[in-house]
């Protein structure tokens, strides 16, 4: 396949590359390269930055990194609650809801914690690299 | 020769390739607000498409069901639904009145496992719920009027006083107000675990309002499911929840008010009329049952508020009636208790938690 003596006169000569390479060395530069592909998939995608994941009804409503200051507004059926973020952290800050269950439940800080609002149909989940359950039961 | 196979190798190998970068996992996972809570349902080894169908159509009997048991929302103005209306018919009198025939096997139902508990899981109970205020949606603290929980609870409401015949109903006792918070989720669960699995799901997890039924598992792992605080944001502790099996948990978090420092649950105890005070959660973890008996689901909404209200001394106790062998206790102090079958299944998510088995 990648005879070298081939291979040092292809170099030498680049033009004439894609007329003479084999089947083989195509299948060889795949593998790799798709080895490469899987080497990044397994090792980079567990991004190490926590995020928080806000739903609305049904709907993902939008997904922040945590690594940031800010407030975000969402407008659910009863009004606008107010989600702070804050350095790792986020909370329910204001809600129009009456018990005020949500802001009671003040910080989550890390991944798997979540707040939910029931009467404006909010959550906030925090996402982590890994989930350390598939649902809550409480 | 040997050429060939390193062609063929090297072929399987960006074949294998290609699919692991492919390779989504087949979960698919929904949150709605139906039931007055949130309802989670995941489904595994789907397609998309056919595990949408199917779990909107499980919300859609959710919202059905809870449409036709809610127990003071009428379906439209001067329209009560099919539980508030009986519940007219007991108030007025004793005269029959027709239900629907799972109604009437709900109330068959709720009523032996009401007699079995010694009467601390009553549905039975509608009037005294309402006096402490939590027939809305929007409850507050109340001003406590004693004489009048006295005298309620001197009526003697009991789920024994109504007489089931060929889908009528009638009470012999007209305090008897029907509040099915403590039954209706769990039979909903029952329900969509059924469904699912005459439609072949294989793999699926349920969470209606934290009540939790499984089908299956998560891929070649148990399905797991956390175990919320009664007091922080978070899980306390995790578990895996096999085939057939499902968890619930009864809080005095999850609706209450707070006055002069003081915390009032929704869990009354029927005797005493007030909300129970000295404990915070109590879970249960049920095992599948046998055709034809109370199911997973409904066990694991009912069974836990016996234990919730009984004594601390009295809790296994309360929890043998059902046939509950895994639970675990969080009193007034968050000191945590855990039947010792219990302790084998829990993975507690913090170090050094300090709990005491129960024998």
């Amino acid at each position: 396949m990648l005879n070298s003596q081939r291979f040092r006169k292809l170099l030498a000569q680049p033009e004439r590359l894609t007329k003479e390479l084999l089947l083989g060395d195509w299948l060889v530069v795949l593998a790799s390269v798709l080895f490469i592909l899987l080497l990044f998939k397994t090792l980079w995608s567990n991004e190490h930055a926590a995020k928080v994941q806000i739903r609305l009804g049904d709907k993902i409503y939008a997904t922040y990194s945590l690594n940031q200051q800010r407030d975000v507004h969402v407008h659910g059926p009863i009004g606008s609650a107010t989600i702070s973020i804050s350095q790792g952290k986020v909370r329910f800050s204001k809600s129009p809801c009456h018990n005020q269950y949500c802001v009671h439940q003040g910080w989550l800080t890390r991944a798997g914690q979540a707040a939910i609002c029931l009467p404006n149909q909010i959550s906030l989940e925090l996402l982590g690299e890994t989930k350390p359950y598939d649902s809550l039961n409480y | 020769m040997p050429k060939t196979l390193i062609f063929f190798a090297l072929l399987a190998l960006i074949l294998f390739g290609a699919y692991q970068l492919n390779s989504k996992e087949p979960l698919y996972h929904s949150q709605s607000y139906v039931f007055g809570t949130l309802v989670d349902i995941s489904i595994y080894g789907e397609s998309d498409e056919r595990a949408r169908l199917l779990s909107n159509q499980v919300l859609q009997d959710f919202q059905n069901l809870h449409n036709r048991l809610h127990a003071w929302k009428p379906i439209s103005e001067g329209k009560p639904s099919e539980l508030g209306q009986l519940n007219i018919a007991f108030e007025q009198g004793s005269k029959p009145v027709s239900i629907s025939p799972d109604l009437t096997a709900m109330l068959a139902d709720a009523t032996a496992l009401s007699v079995k508990s010694n009467g601390l899981f009553n549905p039975a109970i509608g009037h005294l719920i309402g006096a402490w205020g939590f027939h809305r949606d929007e409850f507050s603290a109340v001003n406590i009027d004693d004489e009048k929980i006295k005298t309620l609870v001197k009526t003697n409401p009991s789920m024994a006083d109504i007489v089931l015949e060929n889908n009528t109903a009638y009470s012999k006792n007209p305090a008897v107000k029907l509040d099915l918070g403590g039954y209706a989720k769990g039979y909903a669960l029952d329900i969509a675990a059924n469904y699912l699995r005459k439609e072949h799901v294989k793999n699926a997890l349920i969470n209606i309002g934290g009540n939790i039924i499984a089908i299956g598992q998560h891929g070649d792992k148990a399905w797991r499911v956390g175990i919320q605080h009664p007091r922080a944001p978070t899980a306390i502790a995790t578990l895996d929840l096999p085939d057939g099996w499902a968890v619930g948990t009864s809080g005095d978090y999850q609706r209450y008010f707070m006055l002069d420092g003081k915390r009032y649950c929704h869990i009354i105890d029927p005797r005493t009329g007030y909300p129970v005070q000295h404990t915070q959660a109590v879970t249960v973890l049920v095992p599948p049952q046998l055709p034809k008996q109370t199911q997973a689901g409904v066990l694991s909404d009912v069974a836990s508020k016996p234990i919730f209200i009984e004594s601390a001394v009295n809790k296994r106790k309360a929890a043998q009636v059902f046939g509950i062998d895994n639970f675990m206790v969080i009193d007034e102090k968050a000191n945590i208790f855990v039947s010792k079958e219990m302790a084998k299944k829990l993975n507690w998510l913090t170090p050094n938690v300090k709990f005491t088995t129960i024998p």
